[in-house]
């Protein structure tokens, strides 16, 4: 049962944007609980697909985690919607029962793994939602849009935490249907919607040759209702700016011309990319949600000095033709150089901090 | 036919007669009027019969086929002088389609781009058309930034005539927008440009 949630404050001032001076800050407890990608010392891609069932006490417990930016992270997506809409929330017309799938998930799944804040209560298709953190109760029919006040996956995805993209199968391949991204890393959803499996990878070095993306899909069409897989993604980025999308690129990327080997501790944040997939039962889509989030070396380096010493081996070796794919190829140099005052070189687990003697954020 | 590393960029076909066709369809502009021209030769009598054509007159290479096309016994030869007018007089044309329709067509990645818009919302499976890539290789590019469709982009860099930002064009394409992506160039440190290079040379 829950133990996270019950201890968690959920912190309502937070900011993501320049404009609100970027307010945000981890907790000990936020950082320490967090999916940290790095289960060597050497970074390489792999599918690393495993099934999604709960793993420890952290941000795998949940089938869609929460933690203590919820309240402000739901905040900031209504403001990102407001600034540009039409930018960041898109839905082909034929996607409403995968929507529906979707919303049903997701208030299943909340309601479910934290009954203290969320309460889902069904009379046939009249359901109650009861979303205690951000003072909601509604009463809709399932499956009748006209009794929400907008689209159910954007109402759904309002109160979630995470991007969510909705993939739809057709001719053996997934082609992205619908998405709630305020938070996207350097993509745009406007200019991907409608694209199949290989064209939304398209501009990623390496995965086509390695043959990594034949054998993602074909694992993906297998999946099953009830059957959910995760991996874990993740990159760098300047300061904690969740909204990175290409549209907006000349505000933020000149961010990256500013880290150098003084500041990089304060300025750069790992962005790690949690990524639980659902097939969705009536619909057979695919959901493809990114949750994400943001830490700074500083707040690795204080709270988990071994995930500091991790992070500072990984980046040291790799690769640069993912250094430059991933954007940071201007500050990659000061991170490391930065992140090496704090690495002694000691030993290191292997495997993820959720596995069994996998890397712990501290002590031996 | 454009062959590069681009994942996203469409596969283009060579065009040739659709036995299970009852009615074709076939629009084409400029340098497309060649492989129109090979295409209308392969038909038998009964389907050029049961053939429309719109050629757009329009070039970025200046070539023309309309003479050529004239000397086929086609049921229909619509001929307009932009690009912009065929994608109307195809919409139009798909607007009347029968069941059975077979579409072809030819011509610059734009064009085809924008053309396959239109039959996409009229529910055109990809079965049911096929697509020739002939003439310049310059690309539409939509600017991420302010939305703008730049037509006929030949170099990494150019100017976005939208917003006036400078933008590099990104080796990545959309069906649905009918567009390769610009994004702003000097985004990290204002005035240091990239290289610049002819595209697809």
């Amino acid at each position: 049962m829950t133990t996270a949630p019950e201890t968690t404050a959920f912190k309502t001032n937070e900011t993501y944007t320049p404009e609100g001076d970027y307010q945000f800050r981890n907790s000990a407890e936020g950082v320490r609980r967090l999916p940290f990608p790095f289960p060597d010392d050497d970074y390489m891609y792999s599918m690393n697909l495993e099934p999604h069932v709960p793993a420890g006490d952290g941000a795998l417990r949940a089938a869609f985690d929460i933690d203590e930016h919820y309240v402000s992270e739901c905040a900031h997506r209504d403001q990102m919607l407001r600034d540009m809409p039409g930018v960041h929330y898109l839905a082909l017309p034929h996607m409403m029962e995968a929507q529906w799938d979707l919303l049903e998930l997701i208030f299943e799944s909340y309601a479910r793994d934290f009954p203290e804040q969320f309460t889902l209560t069904k009379n046939g298709n009249e359901w109650r939602w009861q979303n205690r953190l951000l003072g909601i109760d509604d009463s809709f029919t399932f499956g009748d849009p006209a009794t929400l006040p907008m689209d159910p996956m954007e109402y759904a995805t309002r109160q979630a935490q995470g991007e969510f993209v909705v993939l739809e199968e057709k001719d053996n391949t997934l082609v992205i249907g619908a998405g709630m991204t305020t938070q996207r890393a350097d993509y745009s959803l406007k200019f991907n919607l409608g694209m199949s499996f290989f064209e939304f990878h398209g501009p990623v070095p390496k995965l086509h040759d390695m043959g990594i993306l034949d054998r993602a899909l074909k694992f993906l069409l297998r999946m099953k209702p009830g059957h959910p897989v995760r991996r874990v993604n993740w990159s760098l980025t300047v300061n904690p700016r969740l909204e990175t999308s290409v549209e907006t690129l000349p505000e933020w990327a000149p961010d990256r011309a500013t880290v150098d080997s003084e500041n990089a501790g304060e300025k750069v944040y790992l962005r790690i990319e949690l990524q639980p997939l659902h097939r969705l039962p009536r619909s057979n889509a695919i959901v493809f949600p990114v949750r994400t989030y943001l830490v700074s070396l500083a707040e690795l380096v204080q709270h988990a000095p071994n995930w500091a010493k991790r992070i500072h081996r990984a980046l040291a070796s790799l690769d640069h033709e993912l250094v430059d794919y991933k954007g940071f190829h201007r500050y990659h140099a000061a991170a490391v150089e930065w992140l090496s005052q704090y690495d002694d070189g000691a030993p290191l687990a292997t495997g993820y901090p959720w596995a069994p003697d996998g890397i712990q954020p501290n002590g031996q | 036919m454009l062959i590069t590393g681009i994942k996203s960029r469409p596969v283009y076909d060579e065009l040739t007669p659709m036995a299970s066709g009852l009615n074709h369809l076939a629009a084409a502009q400029g340098s497309g009027g060649k492989p129109l021209v090979r295409l209308l030769q392969a038909m038998t009598p009964d389907q050029l019969a049961a053939t429309d054509v719109l050629y757009s007159t329009e070039s970025f290479t200046g070539q023309n086929y309309l003479a050529e096309l004239q000397q086929f016994k086609v049921r229909n030869l619509a001929v307009f002088t932009t690009n912009a007018d065929a994608v109307r007089g195809l919409d139009a044309s798909l607007a009347d389609a029968k069941m059975g329709t077979r579409l072809y067509l030819s011509g610059s990645e734009g064009f085809i781009g924008t053309s396959m818009q239109v039959a996409t919302s009229y529910g055109m499976n990809r079965d049911e058309v096929l697509r020739e890539q002939a003439g310049s290789s310059a690309r539409r590019v939509w600017c991420a930034h302010c939305g703008h469709y730049s037509e006929n982009v030949t170099h990494r860099v150019f100017t976005c005539p939208g917003c006036e930002l400078n933008l590099i064009v990104r080796d990545h394409y959309s069906g649905r927008l009918a567009a390769f992506q610009g994004v702003k160039a000097d985004g990290e440190v204002p005035g240091e440009m990239p290289d610049n290079e002819e595209l697809d040379t």
